[in-house]
């Protein structure tokens, strides 16, 4: 079991969870080109290491939030709320 | 050939909860709901028929203050517009506010009210019909949850007065620890004596699964399902 720290809930299980992705900002749409689209949609850092990431508290809060995670030994940290 | 003519019913409609159990059942307040007697010391009891109503507006302002409580704590209202409610701090800038079966109309009125004058944008919506409430009670009810709900139910972590929403047998549920006082078993005399008590709620088509569960999980300390031990 991976326990995740919800900013509001405090830690819970990781299956209360849903991963929303790398915590990355949109491009502005009415300035964007295809090419910019296509790399906010598609391509990933997806770094062996410290990565900011996006999660949703389906299971309680309902609340989006970030944390900092790292992908080889999935340790976390917290990294504050983004709604 | 003609048709029988249907046949008409003058009786005023019943609700139903989202439970049924096997056995009799019993009109109480227009609604359905078993008509068992629970009689143990750990009781399931359906509080489908309570008027249930959610609020979301922000979550720490004037709406917070009207309603009594924030997020992880309830608030009984003995006095004021609100008058015989619980309200629950459902989540961050969200409040479940639980009344006496029947008093829908004013107490949607009495909530609108009350958070119209916080002069917060917020809405109330009444869900009564739209979710599952159960109340589990006895000195067993914390062994019986741990078995399908992974929060730690110490007193240090969840005491009386607490809610939290997590996962209860894999559904969403909103858990409210509010426990009851207990008339046959006070050693002071003095009316302090409590017995362990929650309230369960979530979406009335998940109720009659997690009431099952429930009913599972408590089979070995005796669980039996019937009237709530206490009016409210
Ligand atoms: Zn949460």
């Amino acid at each position: 079991m991976m326990l995740l720290p919800c900013p509001n809930c405090g830690a819970r299980n990781v299956s209360e969870f849903r991963y929303v992705g790398e915590a990355k900002t949109r491009p502005d749409p009415t300035t964007a080109t295809p090419q910019e689209w296509r790399r906010h949609l598609y391509l990933h850092r997806n770094p062996a290491g410290w990565t900011r990431e996006t999660w949703y508290h389906g299971s309680g809060c309902r609340r989006y939030f970030a944390i900092e995670r790292n992908t080889v030994d999935n340790a976390v940290r917290t990294a504050g709320a983004t709604s | 050939m003609s048709e029988p003519a249907a046949a008409v019913s003058t009786a005023p409609p019943v609700a139903r909860t989202a439970l049924a159990f096997p056995g009799p059942r019993r009109i109480v307040d227009g609604w359905e709901l078993t008509a068992r007697h629970a009689t143990g010391d750990l009781v399931l009891a359906d509080l489908g028929p309570l008027v249930k109503l959610t609020v979301r507006g922000p979550a720490e302002g004037a709406v917070r203050a009207a309603l009594g409580t924030g997020f992880g704590r309830t608030a009984r209202h003995d006095e004021g517009a609100l008058a015989g409610a619980l309200v629950v701090g459902a989540g961050p800038g969200e409040w479940l506010v639980l009344g006496p079966a029947g008093t829908g109309g004013e107490l949607l009125a009495a909530t609108r009210a009350v958070v119209a004058d916080s002069g917060e944008f917020a809405s109330v919506v009444d869900v009564t019909h739209g979710r599952a409430l159960v109340r589990l009670t006895g000195a067993a009810a914390p062994a019986l949850l741990a078995k399908v709900c992974a929060i730690d139910l110490a007193d240090r972590v969840v005491p009386d007065g607490s809610a939290f929403r997590s996962s209860v047998a894999r559904v969403v549920t909103d858990v409210v620890r509010d426990d009851i006082r207990d008339e046959l078993d006070d050693p002071a005399g003095d009316g302090t004596a409590r017995t362990r008590s929650y309230l369960l709620h979530c979406e009335r088509s998940s109720g009659q699964y997690l009431a099952d569960a429930l009913v599972d999980a408590g089979t070995e300390y005796g669980i039996e399902v019937g009237a709530p031990p206490s009016a409210r």
